[in-house]
């Protein structure tokens, strides 16, 4: 079949297509320099020095001050603090007679440095060594960092649940409405959960609730524009089929809507969680509660082996985390 | 019961859909609308259930006349089966069919699907009704087939014991023999409960066995209407050619 168009050229002295032009050549050059500076910038270039060196200093060439760094941290590691060796004088409530499960005294020295005179004083104390204490302490923190996370994703699905049906355009009351709760959780969504954490411990003082309200706040902006997402982009069919038979917004929202985004914001909240869980041992650092607090201060003071049994009960949180959500996700599918 | 009353539907566009046109659908009646695509079936539908404003005319259900504030009261007296099945994919077969009832069910009972026994009973006597099995009534919809689904849809558009039924394109994605099961069970359940039943089709031999009434649509305008015996030879060969015509643009579409 020919259509009757005039053509103004003949076939054969069509323009091609070309895969390598001057144009593009020289576009890839300018964004080679503009590379370049940038990763000067972020001392790119120092960080491959540096690594090389470390590399040689391994096989016996030259010293590094990356390996270094490396060896000062895992000599002192290893081996991981297990036990928790507490000095009697400074136990509240010591009974001699009731010991805890499994812990015995020992004797020791406890060397005291006094910085007006400069003088170390050496004394002998009876120690309360709990064989199992520091790693049962971890626990115990690491448990109330997986509750903060939890209680965060609570939180947040709390508050990005009604914002989500406002912030999607086929619910939304009103156009204004719809921009406005859209800013309102970019807003969320701009505020790292550390900036928000250090001015809530302002407000709320050292401990969990600032964490667990930092991380509601945060991710309530991302979940709830996934929600709204997740909500515009419903088949509308089964939607316009309920309201045609007169139901009520909400009840086409429950009936069409939800049925149809409720595996994908399942998802969406696993994702949340685990996040939010990785995120809360983070959040310590400054001063909102879970193990954070426990390693920002063991590390000040250079307890690099209470550090490694910290990040140990980290990475088994995160692993376990892992594996449980994939098998949940299997399951809810 | 329904009235169309020199109705007139215009699109942006400015393409005419429906030109002047005036109905009288009696009560219990089944009514084929017929017509190549692009006549004005679905916007004539759509006009009887408030989808779709006439820009011109009045569309009446009994007495009430179709506007903004009776919209509601009149939807809830049509029930309504779509031209892509339209059923819920992920919610059960069951709540698909008590779906239908969501207009009269309070804020609460719906929010957590409580449908009292009495409800459910009904789902259940009307899915018997157009032959499903109680196998059926917790699958998702999406595991049905095309002809299963048609069947939930038409139990969910007689739940709410509607007075008319509009049903757009019914069998359209079927297979001929599942379609004259299924405009059966339609018939049989519109017959059973004394509904009226609109319903758009484009084969003219599934309008000569189901219907009442034929009305003929071509280019927005009413260009047969009456009883399938009336239609002489002469217009029943129109019809055919439109129904070919059809066919053949179809076939050129996909050549």
């Amino acid at each position: 079949m020919k259509l009757d168009i005039e053509q103004t050229k003949p076939w054969q002295q069509w323009e091609l297509h070309h895969a390598v032009t001057p144009k593009s050549l020289i576009i890839l050059f300018i964004l080679f320099i503009a590379f370049s500076f940038s990763a000067h910038n972020t001392e790119l270039d120092k960080a491959a020095v540096e690594t090389s060196k470390a590399v040689l200093s391994i096989v016996g060439i030259g010293d590094s001050q990356v390996l270094d760094g490396a060896l000062r941290f895992t000599s002192k590691a290893f081996p991981m603090q297990i036990s928790e060796r507490t000095a009697i004088s400074r136990l509240d409530d010591f009974d001699r007679n009731a010991l805890p499960l499994f812990s015995y005294l020992e004797m020791g020295e406890e060397r005291e440095y006094d910085a007006l005179t400069e003088i170390w004083t050496i004394e002998k104390s009876e120690y309360l060594v709990e064989p199992l204490g520091y790693l049962w302490k971890v626990t115990v923190k690491m448990w109330e960092t997986i509750e903060m996370g939890f209680w965060g994703t609570v939180i947040c699905i709390m508050i990005s649940l009604p914002l989500s049906v406002l912030a999607s355009r086929n619910y939304t009351p009103h156009r204004f409405v719809y921009s406005f709760v859209r800013g309102w959780l970019s807003l969320h969504r701009a505020m790292p959960e550390l900036i928000v954490a250090l001015i809530l411990v302002l407000m709320y003082g050292f401990g969990p609730i600032a964490g667990v309200l930092a991380l509601a706040i945060h991710t309530s902006g991302v979940l709830g524009k996934f929600f709204a997402d997740e909500i515009e982009n419903a088949p509308p069919g089964p939607q316009l089929a309920l309201k045609s038979s007169g139901a009520s917004a909400f009840k086409v929202l429950r009936y069409a809507v939800f049925p149809h985004v409720y595996p994908a914001w399942i998802a969406y909240v696993q994702y949340i969680f685990e996040r939010n869980i990785r995120t809360a041992t983070i959040l310590g650092i400054v001063g909102a509660g879970g193990i954070g607090m426990e390693l920002k201060g063991r590390w000040d003071v250079f307890d690099y082996s209470h550090v490694a049994t910290i990040l140990l009960g980290i990475f088994i949180t995160v692993v376990l985390l892992e594996y449980f959500s994939q098998k949940l996700r299997k399951h809810a599918l | 019961m329904l009235k169309f009353e020199s109705v007139s539907r215009v699109y942006d566009d400015g393409t005419k859909a429906i030109d002047n046109v005036s109905l009288h659908i009696r009560s219990g009646e089944i009514c084929v609308l017929l017509g190549p695509s692009g006549a004005g079936k679905s916007t004539l539908m759509n006009m009887a259930n408030g989808v779709v404003e006439p820009s011109s005319g009045v569309v009446k259900l009994g007495d009430l006349i179709l506007n903004k504030k009776n919209r509601t009261t009149i939807q809830r007296r049509i029930g309504m089966i779509h031209q892509q099945l339209h059923l819920v994919p992920r919610l059960s077969v069951l709540h698909n069919v008590l779906a239908g009832l969501l207009p009269d069910v309070e804020l609460w009972r719906s929010i957590i699907k409580s449908f009292s026994v009495e409800e459910q009973r009904r789902a259940c006597e009307l899915l018997d009704e157009v032959g499903m099995e109680e196998k059926h009534l917790f699958r998702r919809a999406s595991d049905l087939s095309g002809g299963q689904q048609q069947r939930v849809a038409i139990a969910r558009a007689f739940i709410s014991n509607p007075e008319v039924v509009l049903a757009d394109e019914p069998v359209a994605s079927l297979d001929p023999a599942m379609s004259r099961s299924v405009l059966d069970s339609l018939k049989t359940a519109a017959k059973h409960h004394g509904a009226t039943v609109i319903c758009t089709l484009h084969q003219l031999d599934y309008a000569l066995e189901f219907a009442d009434r034929i009305i003929a649509l071509r280019k927005g305008e009413i260009f047969f209407d009456g009883h399938p015996d009336d239609l002489d030879s002469e217009t029943q060969n129109k019809l055919y050619q439109l129904e070919q015509s059809q066919n053949t643009t179809i076939e050129q579409v996909a050549a």
